[in-house]
């Protein structure tokens, strides 16, 4: 079964999903040919265990993102009975409309394959998983980390197309991230700190992890009541916000009931604090007893290895 | 201007989801919302159409009791309403939907789309770039904000370093994630009003799309598979191991 | 967690779907507004302004007032309103009731022509603010013997007296105020900047706080001849206001129940004592099943009662018994609630304490609980016993 990997990037190289792609491609007996969309990463994903060829796909159109001008681009160079890619807002739109042109059905953010096709996601926001099969041809997303990445020691053979397509969406004006950080009400990972950070300024460590992970910082009543330098926005609590991210940690957060009744509906809660019977780790799915001087540089380490 | 917003109808973001049976109950759901990605493309379809004028119809493919969304969607200013009916979503595949969804749009005369990202019930995102497609219609996805200079379209939407403003041109397909701006209350006015506006009903056939043979079968719904209990650990030292289990146990990172 | 009203018998069944869609505006206005800054208005003692400019665009001032720009609503979706106004703060809802039932009313269904439309449009916008001036120091639940009192003087009306516990005096852009002319109660619309009147905020209030109470001190007031409202005369006037006013308080006291309900349900599940959630005691749950016992028997009271009022079948002793009932059991619920917290229940993290204490205000205006009591009790022997008679 030929299956076409559209390889997903991170700035100029390859996003370490990509090797997931060709793994999960393996896994359903699927020959993978791995599409570079302006040739970025190609050599890179010549190396990926696993791989029978690499095409570097160059075009006029791969200079800005216009996601129905890559998707046809990238459609003529390769058939294929399956494509495979990332469920990344690119990929998505990418593998989504080169089905349209193909007149294929696609099913998104899986996280399981089996042959046949077999296609296992989450949905209603993870609030149930539907298992379904899927006649091939046909496209699929695949979510990042749900599956093992191939291993390196590859050499497939990299051959370079020109094809382009025109672009219908033109770039006027680019403009840079404002350095504001996420609302806690909107973000999906937030790392919140209470009293038991010491004072406002080691809040900064929180702002450091955040960023590193695309994450709001919070704050309990305890923090926001002692230091007015933590504003009431970021309070999470029974008078603050209520939120329900995948994931929430809580860093010298003790975990009175007001606070809890702001967080305990996130997915996953872990809890960092010094005193092993804080009410926190009642809730807590993943719960470190240790100080945050200690436990914040560790994860910070950590985070930055993904 | 004739512009089109595409709707769904999902359960309310709150409300619980059981599965009974292999399957989620639909009937134990307790709250049916318009999906929160398609409520930012309905804001922003109507500034579009009270800044430059024009039609906006509101149209969505679901089963019966979307008609409420859909007069919702006539409180806050929709025109017109369609409602292609189909009462099991779930026996239909992508490439069905979007092409009823495209065939509803010719239907309707637009040619300037809105419609949300995703839907808060599959989360998958295939729907703008599929039918923008299918209408031969340029796609611009991740938008917050759209905009008319007179002439094109523009659309801020997100780039790698923050948000780029793009120009495009009917026809056109707007995908929006988080917009700038909350969908508008409704007032008694609007509700009143809403009272008026019949939905026009038609079935796929009406529109000549056969959708008798779906490419994707339901095997079964589950419920998440329960957490582990929660795990405590001593010491800095074991943070390496639970961000370890936060990538690949919990699947949050 | 989106709010989640208790709704035992499924009244939401038997809404229009524009009855509901009314009531789901106005319950997502509170989640919005009101629920995140209502404590603060509470303990800065203040109504905001900008809640009146919200209210006005809604278009639910006024609500059941058919003509002139007011809405036109069913007086089940009035009362929904109330109930939603009053889940979020019993001073938001009186509000909303002083300006639709006790000063659009009046002269809507009492006024000329000419006072109608010079004065609905405005106030069902919210652009002018109505209050209701019937209450004295000395007369509260005989106003009856009222003493303020209008002298005609040829080319205008000389309005001496003063009214007491009037929601939104201060803020008001107009009053409409019941004095005696030659001994019978009339109606007179007084406008701020009449001479002679002042509306002192009256402060110290330990209920509706985030409510405007006032004075209202008319010195020889001199207010134009076309102020009077011409069809109506004697306690009939302010009666009728209050009919209206107390019906939507019956809806709103089921809604100030359903917040303190669903604060002590959330509250009894999350709080762990002896390692068990207090919602696994008999004694709580008791508590919370006698809640909603209450509260369904007040809804379906309040929803009978709004159709009665919608086909025009209604008598006045119905109204007293559901404002009776519903804010009794209410005050009675939020006590319950709060006892349910805990200590925590003494706290503004909680709504509980406030609902409380403003649901001591509701059970004494409009109409106190025994005087309610009193109506159904002539109703039901023939023979009054509001007073010794002399």
């Amino acid at each position: 079964m030929d299956v076409t990997v559209i390889a997903e990037t991170s700035g100029d190289g390859l996003h370490p999903v990509t090797a997931q792609l060709v793994g999960a491609a393996a896994s359903i007996g699927g020959t993978p040919t791995v599409l570079c969309a302006g040739g970025t990463g190609a050599a890179e994903a010549a190396s990926i265990s696993g791989v029978a060829k690499v095409i570097s796909v160059v075009g006029d159109c791969f200079g800005t993102f216009d996601g129905a001008a890559w998707a046809e681009a990238l459609n003529s160079v390769t058939g294929g009975d399956v494509i495979i890619a990332a469920a990344s807002p690119s990929g998505r739109e990418i593998a989504a409309t080169m089905a349209a042109i193909r007149g294929i059905p696609i099913v998104q953010d899986a996280t399981d394959l089996a042959p046949g096709i077999s296609v296992t996601r989450p949905i209603y926001s993870g609030k149930a998983i539907e298992t379904s099969t899927i006649t091939t041809p046909c496209a699929i997303t695949l979510r990042a980390n749900a599956f093992d990445a191939a291993g390196k020691g590859g050499s497939a053979e990299v051959s370079t197309v020109n094809q382009s397509a025109d672009v219908a969406v033109a770039v006027r004006e680019a403009i840079a991230k404002a350095s504001e950080r996420l609302d806690v009400a909107e973000a999906d990972i937030i790392i919140s700190g209470g009293r038991g950070m010491g004072g406002p300024a080691n809040f900064s460590h929180l702002n450091e992890i955040a960023d590193m992970i695309g994450a709001a910082v919070g704050a309990s009543r305890a923090a926001v009541d002692t230091w007015e330098e933590i504003p009431h926005g970021m309070q999470v609590g029974q008078t603050g916000k209520t939120v329900t991210p995948s994931l929430y940690i809580a860093v010298g957060i003790s975990g009175a009931i007001q606070h809890l009744a702001g967080m305990r509906t996130s997915k996953y809660i872990v809890a960092i604090n010094k005193d092993p019977d804080a009410p926190i780790f009642s809730v807590a799915d993943y719960g470190i007893v240790a100080t945050w001087e200690a436990a914040l540089p560790a994860l910070k380490e950590e985070l930055g290895k993904l | 201007m004739g512009i089109a917003v595409l709707l769904k109808q999902v359960p309310d973001t709150t409300a619980k989801i059981s599965v009974s049976g292999g399957r989620v109950d639909e009937s134990a759901v307790s709250k049916w919302s318009m999906s929160p990605y398609d409520e930012y493309a309905l804001e922003s379809a109507l500034q579009l159409k009270e800044s430059g004028g024009g039609d906006l119809v509101a149209i969505t493919c679901g089963p019966a009791r979307a008609a409420k969304m859909l007069t919702d969607a006539a409180a806050v200013g929709a025109d017109s309403l369609l409602h292609i009916l189909v009462e099991d979503l779930n026996a239909l595949d992508s490439t069905q939907v979007q092409t009823i969804l495209a065939a509803a749009v010719a239907h309707s005369g637009s040619d300037i789309v809105f419609c949300g990202k995703q839907a808060a019930d599959t989360n998958a995102g295939s729907t703008g770039p599929g039918v923008a497609h299918l209408m031969d219609a340029s796609c611009v996805t991740m938008v917050s904000e759209v905009a008319s200079d007179g002439s094109s379209l523009t659309a801020m939407r997100a780039s790698p370093n923050g948000n780029e403003r793009v120009a495009v041109s009917a026809p056109c397909v707007f995908a929006f994630d988080k917009g700038i701006n909350e969908l508008r209350r409704p007032n008694v006015r609007g509700i009143m009003m809403a009272k008026k506006k019949v939905a026009e009903v038609l079935g796929p056939a009406d529109l000549g799309v056969d959708v008798s043979a779906s490419s994707v079968s339901i095997v079964s719904h589950t419920p998440p598979p329960q957490k582990p209990p929660g795990q405590k650990f001593e010491g800095a030292d074991s943070v390496a191991a639970v961000v370890g289990k936060l990538r690949d146990e919990a699947n949050v990172i | 967690m989106a709010y989640e009203a208790l709704d035992f018998y499924d009244i939401d069944s038997l809404l229009t779907d524009e009855e509901r869609m009314v009531r789901d505006m106005v319950r997502d206005w509170v989640d919005e507004k009101i629920i995140p800054n209502i404590e603060k208005a509470c303990r800065d003692g203040v109504f905001p302004d900008e809640w009146r400019v919200d209210l006005g665009e809604m278009g639910i001032l006024g609500a059941p007032l058919e003509g002139y720009g007011c809405p036109g609503l069913s007086y089940i979706a009035y009362g929904l309103i109330c109930q939603e106004l009053e889940r979020g703060d019993s001073g938001v809802r009186s509000f909303a009731s002083v300006q639709g039932s006790l000063a659009m009313y009046p002269i809507w269904d009492f006024g000329s022509e000419e006072q109608k439309n010079h004065y609905l449009p405005k106030m069902t916008t919210g652009e002018w603010i109505g209050c209701f001036g019937l209450t004295e120091p000395d007369y509260g639940s005989n106003p009856g013997d009222m003493i303020t009192r209008a002298e005609d003087k040829g080319d205008h009306y000389l309005l001496n007296g003063a009214k007491m516990w009037i929601t939104n005096g201060t803020i008001a852009d107009l009053a409409v105020v019941w004095a005696k002319l030659d001994g019978v109660i009339r109606g007179f619309i007084v406008e701020k900047d009449d001479p002679g009147f002042t509306a002192p905020e009256m402060t110290g209030k330990h209920s509706l706080k985030a409510s405007v109470t006032s004075e209202l001190v008319f010195q020889d007031c001199k207010i134009p001849k076309d102020r009077m409202l011409p069809h109506v005369k004697g306690l009939k006037g302010p009666f009728s206001c209050l009919n209206n006013a107390r019906y939507g308080i019956s809806w709103g006291a089921v809604g100030a129940a359903q917040s303190c309900f669903s604060s002590a349900r959330e509250y009894s599940l999350s709080r762990i004592q002896f390692d068990h959630p207090i919602a696994s005691f008999q004694l709580v749950q008791n508590k919370l099943a006698w809640m909603l016992r209450e509260i369904t028997k007040a809804q379906l009271l309040a929803y009978h009662l709004g159709k009665k009022k919608d086909e025009g079948t209604w008598i006045a002793e119905q109204i007293s018994l559901a404002k009776m009932n519903n804010v009794d059991i209410a005050l009675e619920i939020a006590r319950m609630a709060r006892d349910i917290h805990g200590a925590n229940g003494i706290l503004d993290e909680y709504p509980v304490m406030r609902h409380m204490a403003n649901l001591e205000s509701v059970k004494t205006y409009e109409g106190t609980h025994d005087i309610h009591n009193l109506i159904l009790g002539r109703h039901i022997t023939g023979i009054q016993a509001f007073t010794r008679e002399s």
